[in-house]
């Protein structure tokens, strides 16, 4: 008994001495060497072209887009204003659209589209028409000149006298950003003069083809732009 | 300005430019300019069909068939169902054997049954499925889904694109599993997916108290420049190609005036002799006008569209073969009004000598009864094929006659098997000379059900 006490004891003070001794002693230190140069072995310039083709932004988005630049409203409320009371015919109901815009029926098993097609694009064209005539009508038409922080789409004043590029630009830049999501001055250079020639055309077309439109010519001519913008296929296609 | 007049011009030579263009422009030039006089119409029977009523009819209790009777099946309404004896009292159908024919029908057939000379029936197809999507994608294209992916083209975008990229509306789909997948294809065939026909005319309608289509047409020109400049700076243009030849074709579309035409209303008037008042297929009748007239009017290529109501799991099952009856009856009805309608471009000949009709479902249902005194989902399939290209009067294949399982048709190139749905819609491709494998991953031509 006497002998295995002593044992242990002489073992504990072996392992103290021995452990004291070991952090006594200095870390081992690494000493930095130079790493050596890489030779490149082939050069490949790097491929930051796109993988794929456009996409179709998925019809839930769009119509979700559509009721935010109308004032984000429920899709009731925009299919009740786009309607209104007036008998114009602007708009019907969304059931009349779905299926054309897209969207999947999950009764039928019908899948959402994810292609454009022709009878989509002219619904794109009935969509964005109803929104851009009533969205001018409650921004530039509704009597008492509106602030532009309340205006909807047209959230800038028409230029008054003779339409010229400069004249024509900030207004351009202001739908622009509304719908495309920047400004026209990023956009390839042609675009600002080619939506002036078209906003020249309708106002001019306008001027002496219908008289009884409810739209004066530079009315129905920025009306026309707003209709070129939510149609334009940077709006449909990411 | 581009002018209405230079968008125009713009148009043509963008249909020129197409044959030396960017690929899915130049996919035009590889297409025979032939087959331009034939139309198709595609009919899905959405829910899965009793084949037994029909196509494989079955009347006596063998094995685990349980014969339609009256117990379970309302037959008051079913033109062609004759008592036959069946046990404890109950009845069930006599066998339709049409004079003059060798073809062997159930009561379900209905007004069909005086055209068997005009039609074909493949039998035993084999669907390896009983889910809905699964079988209706199938049906359509060939190929099963990948997950949830369409993995192939359907039937009819595949033949407007061979046959009818030029038409103003190649492929209108109505709530028909059409799908637009893979290369050589073009833009303008995307199926037109539509969830009725009158939803077609409240597109094309235009307010007359804002603009006028000129003002129209001038914005439209301007978007197809716009996606032109923008297909030339992309890296892939294929979409934006496609928007452009979109533009176009909206273009045609409003100038063409068809929302007169294409409404519900317009369609019932101008074409009586379709039943708009059938209990199932009264709203399928419609699209069934619509087909006639937009073929009249050379504006599609093709038209599908689905009649519901086949998925009778339960106490539903009682009105199936009325279904049946009225889907039968609506094709005999179209077939005899394309009788009477000429060919839009072919002097003295009929519409119906230049159509082709293929009628599909996503699988069979079981031949047990069940619970709910219903049938469910089986992996057995039939079709229907109208077509003067195809061998009439005949059924090909069959299935097993006490399980109702397909049986082997014949030796492919890749042994004896049963024939399954890429067979025949490779079959369908190949009658009007277009190679099933531009399309196609699967599928073997069955030439004995083409007329020699």
């Amino acid at each position: 008994m006497l002998a295995r006490r002593a044992f242990i004891f002489v073992s504990l003070f072996a392992s103290s001495v021995c452990v004291s001794a070991c952090a006594a002693a200095p870390p081992p230190v690494v000493v930095p060497v130079a790493a050596g140069s890489l030779q490149p072995v082939a050069i490949t310039p790097e491929d930051t072209t796109p993988k794929e083709d456009l996409r179709l932004v998925p019809p839930e988005v769009t119509m979700r887009t559509y009721l935010r630049l109308f004032g984000a409203l429920t899709p009731l409320d925009f299919q009740k204003a786009a309607r209104g009371k007036d008998g114009s015919n602007l708009f019907d109901t969304w059931d009349d659209y779905v299926a054309a815009l897209g969207f999947p029926d999950y009764r039928l098993d019908v899948p959402r589209q994810t292609q454009t097609n022709a009878l989509m694009v002219a619904t794109f064209e009935r969509v964005g028409v109803a929104l851009c005539d009533r969205a001018l009508e409650h921004d530039w038409k509704a009597g008492e000149p509106r602030p532009v922080a309340e205006r909807v789409v047209f959230a800038f004043d028409p230029p008054k006298g003779s339409m010229t590029t400069a004249a024509f630009a900030p207004g351009f830049d202001v739908l622009h950003r509304t719908f495309l999501g920047y400004p026209a001055s990023l956009a390839p250079a042609e675009r600002t003069a080619r939506f002036l020639a078209l906003y020249d055309a309708v106002a001019k077309s306008h001027a002496k083809a219908d008289p009884k439109s409810r739209f004066t010519p530079d009315e129905e001519a920025w009306a026309a732009v707003c209709y070129g913008l939510v149609r334009h296929p940077e709006f449909h296609l990411y | 300005m581009t002018t209405r007049r230079t968008f125009l011009k713009l148009l043509s030579a963008g249909t020129l430019a197409a044959f030396g263009g960017p690929p899915s422009r130049r996919a035009l030039a590889d297409v025979a300019a032939s087959s331009g006089t034939e139309f198709f119409v595609f009919v899905h029977a959405a829910g899965g069909w009793d084949v037994t009523l029909w196509a494989d009819p079955r009347n006596e209790a063998r094995g685990i068939i349980h014969p339609a009777s009256t117990e379970n099946t309302d037959t008051s309404k079913v033109k062609r169902w004759v008592d036959a004896p069946l046990a404890d009292g109950t009845r069930t159908f006599e066998l339709v054997c049409p004079s003059g024919s060798n073809l062997v029908l159930g009561p379900g057939i209905g007004d069909l049954a005086d055209m068997t000379d005009r039609i074909t029936i493949v039998n035993g197809i084999a669907m390896n499925t009983v889910a809905h999507p699964d079988g209706s994608v199938y049906s359509a294209t060939g190929r099963h889904p990948e997950g949830g992916r369409v993995a192939a083209s359907s039937i009819d975008t595949m033949l407007s694109n061979e046959l009818g990229r030029e038409q103003l509306l190649p492929t209108v789909s109505i709530r028909f599993p059409s799908s637009y997948v893979g290369d050589n294809l073009d833009r303008r065939v995307v199926p037109l997916a539509i969830d009725d026909v009158g939803s077609i005319s409240r597109t094309l309608a235009r307010s007359a108290l804002y603009d006028v289509s000129g003002e129209r047409d001038e914005v439209t020109a301007l978007l197809s420049a716009e996606a032109a400049d923008l297909a030339k700076r992309a890296a892939y243009a294929g979409v934006l190609d496609g928007m452009d030849l979109q533009y176009g074709g909206l273009h045609r579309m409003l100038s063409s005036n068809l929302q007169d035409v294409f409404s519900a209303g317009g369609l019932k008037k101008a074409h009586p002799e379709f039943d708009y008042k059938s209990r199932f297929a009264g709203g399928p009748a419609v699209n069934a006008a619509f087909a006639v007239e937009s073929m009249k009017r050379n504006l599609v290529r093709s038209v599908s569209f689905a009649i519901g109501g086949f998925d009778t799991h339960g106490n539903n099952y009682r009105t199936h073969a009325q279904l049946q009856q009225e889907t039968f009856d609506l094709l005999a009805s179209l077939v005899r009004s394309l009788d009477a309608t000429p060919h839009p471009t072919k002097n003295g000949a009929k519409l119906s000598e230049h159509t082709h009709i293929l009628v599909v479902s996503e699988f069979c249902r079981t031949p047990q009864i069940n619970l709910n005194m219903g049938r469910d989902h089986y992996p057995n399939n039939s079709a229907l094929v109208i077509s003067p290209r195809f061998r009439t009067n005949f059924v090909f294949s069959k299935s097993d006659p006490e399980q109702l399982l397909p049986m082997k048709a014949k030796t492919f190139a890749d042994g004896e098997r049963a024939i399954s749905p890429p067979d025949l819609l490779a079959t369908f491709l190949a009658a009007f000379e277009v190679n099933p494998r531009k399309y196609m991953r699967d599928g073997e031509v069955v030439r004995e059900l083409l007329k020699a």
